[in-house]
């Protein structure tokens, strides 16, 4: 198990995280990081997919509560990704690989941190079951199609 | 770039200028505030990496408005309008600037003259004050060779006469010797149009092809009754504010001058309240008098703005409403009181005509009566200019303020309308505008009356209360300097995030002069995959997202305006119908998601 090394794929948003720093610098400090203009615009089937493409976490950076530039984004994200949560666990992927923080950062120094701490916790939590997502394919495909088959 | 379904409101240049948020409509000159407030609400924590930032937002304002700085101390004509007002308090933007003009006030000195090149033709600005100043700059920055013609040893007009706890003279100093040695406008002081042998007629005969006349109020209106001019005026212990604000200005008058003495002051501007303050400050008891009532809501509510009345309230100040002035009352040559009747009503429908009810009548006693009713423009200069018309009032074409009888005079500011120091600077625009067409030899007015069209303010789940600005106790600001502290960095950063930006992202665009988008992506439906569940309405917090009738099913449409292209409804959408335009989070996501594997 020493040389399993979880994946975290991080959405941080642009008006709170790592703004006064150049993309391209902080880039190469973290890895799968994605900087959003909101996180109100992360879309439920982006989640499934970065578990489907082999991600062992989400980690969501959002603006602090009340600070949102689209009003409204990161509570909207949150209550995104606590709704996906019972579904994702029914797929056994624990709730602990979805992680939101709504904080402010705007030099981004903070981030690496916050994404090596979420890789120790999963590296606790062991490999996720490559399978189980497989299995429950058919109802990814229902979400993202709204319920429609 | 926008590429949506013909809503008829998306296509036209005139359609793009006509939607800003309401604190820009309100703002006479158009100041992009909401751009800036996203800009101060990104500046870094720490102040020295910050100052870079600072000076950039105001180079930008300063480019459009070169007295942004003075407006951050005296005008916040703005937050009148803000949306915010009824949410907890409007956007502090006055304090907002004055933040930035703490900074930016001392950098103007550093600042280098602009690289303009003068070839066009002469043009005068007689009168040196916020009208005259603003149409130089604008006219220097567009090729013209600009002169101002000022009638005393000084630029700034009457933002002089304001007193130094609310502008701070070496602010004001500051700003107009640098506005004209960065625009490179030249001035000749202490020349006096029609005093002398100064006239128009010999300024055109110099080479100067326009005129700008901004000459503005300079003598108080004295005090009338029922049509008359009030007797006794000439009394010893009567003055006249703006001759008071002078001499205080010039440091003429002695700190405790007015110690044990009684003043009374009429009027309900805000330059009575200046007067009545620096008064107040100069050791006099104090009562107002004014025609209005308390109520500003009122038709006959009295003028000065709320700050001033509540600060005048809290240094002691007694203010006594709803009462004229129908006599003056001497002794021995000396002023003793005043006789005041009841105003029933200040405007009818021709405007101001003041009707009394004499049966209602006080005296008020007192050592000295400060008059400050208003104030007069210079009439027989005007009359022996031949700039009015046969009922006396200006001959010129307010749209484009171009004179009737001389098509290469323009007049603008305080001397047309009296108004605000930023009404005055917004005159100084459009006669800039005016006389650049002028003499172009373009049409004067295509394209230039605008109906503006602002939105409501955005949905959210909580508004912030507005910030407590500290002022020093009025026991501790019995003096002639700042008693209003000033925002911090923080204080700044917090304040503009508070802004909601009810603007269209169109005429603000910080987001893409950041790099934090690419381009403002519109929204596309595609009408083929939508259901018209309105999901996307719900999620909208800007009114974009709406439900139109369309080939007889109901479908969901952008207002392209209103949308921020914050993806929510693409994100709510369960038919994937909406997607964005020219939008790369989606290929940004992708080559993360490849490197997974």
């Amino acid at each position: 198990m020493s040389e399993y090394e979880p994946k975290v794929v991080c959405f941080s948003c642009k008006f709170s995280w790592g703004y006064l720093v150049d993309e391209a610098v902080l880039s190469r400090k973290i890895e799968h990081w994605i900087p959003i203009i909101c996180t109100g615009k992360i879309d439920t089937t982006h989640i499934m997919d970065a578990f489907e493409k082999g991600a062992d976490g989400i980690l969501i950076l959002g603006c602090p509560e009340g600070d949102c530039h689209y009003q409204d984004g990161n509570y909207e994200v949150k209550k995104r990704v606590y709704l996906l949560r019972r579904i994702l666990e029914s797929m056994g992927i624990e709730k602990e690989r979805s992680k939101i923080v709504f904080s402010s950062d705007p030099e981004g120094s903070r981030i690496p941190g916050l994404v090596k701490e979420m890789k120790e916790k999963l590296a606790k939590l062991g490999p996720r079951r490559r399978n189980a997502l497989a299995g429950k394919m058919s109802q990814k495909e229902a979400i993202k199609t709204g319920g429609r088959k | 770039m926008w590429k949506t379904e013909a809503t008829g409101i998306a296509h036209t240049e005139m359609a793009v200028r006509q939607c800003l948020p309401p604190c820009q409509i309100k703002c006479p000159i158009n100041e992009d505030i909401q751009r800036t407030n996203v800009l101060i609400s990104l500046l870094p924590d720490d102040p020295d990496l910050a100052k870079d930032g600072i000076i950039q937002i105001s180079e930008y304002l300063y480019d459009k408005n070169p007295f942004f700085n003075i407006c951050g101390y005296i005008c916040g004509i703005c937050e009148l309008e803000c949306n915010y007002l009824k949410k907890g308090g409007a956007i502090k933007r006055r304090l907002l600037k004055r933040f930035l003009s703490d900074v930016y006030t001392k950098h103007l000195r550093e600042l280098g003259k602009f690289e303009i090149v003068k070839n066009k033709e002469k043009v005068a600005v007689i009168g040196g004050g916020p009208g005259g100043l603003m149409c130089a700059y604008h006219l220097s920055k567009r090729g013209y060779n600009v002169t101002i013609i000022e009638a005393s040893n000084q630029l700034g007009g009457a933002l002089w006469l304001v007193p130094d706890y609310r502008l701070p003279k070496d602010v004001l100093q500051t700003t107009v010797e640098n506005l004209v040695r960065i625009a490179g406008i030249a001035v000749r002081y202490n020349i006096r149009l029609e005093s002398g042998d100064l006239t128009l007629e010999k300024l055109k005969k110099e080479g100067f092809k326009a005129v700008f006349l901004a000459t503005g109020l300079p003598y108080p209106r004295v005090l009338t009754f029922e049509g008359q001019s009030v007797e006794g005026q000439d009394l010893s212990g009567v003055m006249y504010g703006l001759n008071y604000l002078y001499e205080v200005s010039h440091g003429n008058i002695a700190p405790d001058y007015f110690k044990d003495k009684k003043v009374i002051v009429t009027g309900g501007g805000n330059v009575a309240f200046d007067v009545a303050r620096s008064v107040k400050r100069q050791g006099g008891e104090v009562t107002i008098v004014c025609l209005e009532c308390e109520d500003k809501d009122c038709k006959d509510g009295i003028p000065a703005d709320e700050e001033e009345i509540r600060g005048a309230w809290e240094e002691g100040i007694r203010i006594v409403y709803s009462r004229g002035v129908r006599k003056i009352v001497g002794q021995n040559g000396k002023f003793k009181g005043i006789n005041c009747p009841t105003c029933v009503s200040v405007f009818d429908e021709d405007g101001f005509n003041p009707k009394f009810d004499c049966t209602d009548c006080i005296t008020l006693v007192g050592d000295i009566l400060i008059i400050t009713i208003g104030q007069a423009p210079d009439r027989p200069l005007l009359q022996k200019e031949d700039l009015l018309d046969e009922r006396g009032r200006l001959d010129i074409d307010h749209l484009t303020l171009q004179s009737l009888s001389k098509p290469w005079v323009f007049i603008g500011g305080d001397v047309r309308k009296v108004g605000f120091m930023i009404e005055a600077m917004g005159e100084g625009l459009v006669a800039a505008e005016s006389i650049d067409r002028y003499l172009r030899g373009v049409d004067m007015k295509e394209g230039r009356r605008r109906d503006y069209e602002a939105y409501e303010i955005p949905i959210r789940r909580d508004y912030k209360p507005e910030p407590e600005v500290p002022w020093m106790p009025p026991e501790d600001r019995m003096h002639f300097q700042l008693f209003e502290k000033g925002f911090t960095l923080k204080e700044a950063i917090e304040e503009g995030k508070r802004c909601v930006t009810c603007g269209p992202c169109l005429s603000c665009k910080a987001c893409v002069s950041i790099g934090f988008q690419k381009s403002l992506s519109p929204v596309e439906v595609d009408v083929a995959r939508c259901s018209g569940c309105g999901h996307c309405v719900y999620v909208c917090n800007y009114y974009s997202a709406h439900l139109i009738s369309s080939g007889g099913k109901i479908v969901s449409a952008t207002d392209m305006f209103r949308c921020k292209s914050c993806g929510m409804c693409v994100v709510a959408c369960p038919s994937e119908a909406r997607r964005m335009v020219d939008d790369n989070t989606a290929e940004r996501i992708a080559t993360v998601y490849s490197s997974l594997v």
